[in-house]
């Protein structure tokens, strides 16, 4: 016995929806001084994204920007050195670094 | 194909019909998925500051042990809550003490305050119930948390430091004659009446 099935349906797209997703190239998921997600945003902000972004050390230590700032203004403010929240190395910016994910044009 | 066509009408019709189902395509999207539950908080008005977001997480992760127990006078505030620490060895052993913990508005930024509302005659600790802990001041950190603090005031239990004492009286006799010191808190812990302050019997 022998079962063939061909079926040629024709379909018509009338509409889609293209989906992205993107996150942040950090290597923890949280922020160590506002424990929440570097994927979202920092305590004072809304919108995730490059508006509340994450910054590096040069320590290597990561913190969402809005939250390291606060933490030096609050150094600077009470004379206390400006000093990574986590190993209490001299607080420097790290440049950013140029993305290492492949981008396609 | 059809369900591609519903889908938009419904977001339309969100505030009013299936939130469910509404809440649920936004959580496909990520992003509003989120957007519409800080929404839903805000309207029932528990805007949260990121001090007491923090204190959320901090609590969430409390983990004292045996040593240490954790309660809320008010559930409501979790700003402000009290610690009961009871030693398993050292010179304290057996005895409770009830620290207060009240968090600042900066937090944090700024450290927990912490104050012991038992007497104790410790080194470390004044019979105002200050503590003096070196994570509650200048090497406090905003990566520490509740949890840290409250390692903190165990370890001073199993190790006063008498050279950053705040009980200098009990700081020079931990120093000089550990012994003495050691028969000094056993009197407190019966209760006792010392220079004028009262201890109350602990064990």
């Amino acid at each position: 016995m022998h079962l063939s099935f061909s079926a040629s349906i024709d379909v018509s797209s009338r509409r889609w929806h293209g989906v992205a997703v993107w996150k942040w190239d950090v290597n923890e998921d949280v922020c160590g001084i506002c424990r929440l997600a570097f994927d979202a945003c920092c305590p004072d902000c809304t919108v995730p994204g490059d508006n509340c972004s994450p910054v590096w050390g040069q320590c290597n230590h990561t913190f969402h920007m809005h939250c390291v700032l606060k933490h030096l203004q609050f150094a600077t403010q009470q004379n206390r050195p400006q000093q990574c929240p986590l190993c209490r190395q001299e607080w420097q910016f790290r440049e950013a670094q140029p993305a290492t994910a492949e981008e396609d044009d | 194909m059809e369900v591609d066509e519903e889908t938009p009408s419904n977001a339309a019709a969100q505030p009013k019909a299936g939130e469910e189902k509404a809440a649920g395509k936004l959580h496909v999207l990520g992003i509003g998925g989120r957007r519409a539950k800080r929404g839903s908080a805000k309207a029932t008005g528990t805007k949260k500051t990121p001090g007491e977001i923090r204190i959320q997480k901090d609590i969430a992760d409390l983990d004292g042990g045996s040593v240490a127990e954790i309660t809320f006078p008010n559930p409501n505030n979790l700003t402000s809550f009290k610690v009961k620490v009871q030693p398993d060895s050292g010179f304290w052993k057996g005895a409770s003490y009830h620290f207060t913990f009240s968090i600042p508005a900066l937090y944090p930024h700024d450290p927990p305050k912490v104050l012991c509302e038992t007497k104790i005659y410790h080194p470390n600790i004044n019979l105002q119930g200050n503590v003096c802990l070196n994570i509650l001041r200048e090497d406090w950190k905003p990566v520490l948390d509740i949890n840290a603090v409250i390692y903190g005031l165990i370890y001073l239990f199993y190790e006063p430091n008498p050279e950053d004492p705040l009980n200098h009286e009990a700081a020079e006799l931990y120093r000089d004659n550990i012994s003495q010191f050691e028969r000094t808190v056993k009197r407190t812990l019966a209760g006792c009446v010392m220079h004028g302050e009262t201890f109350q019997r602990l064990i």
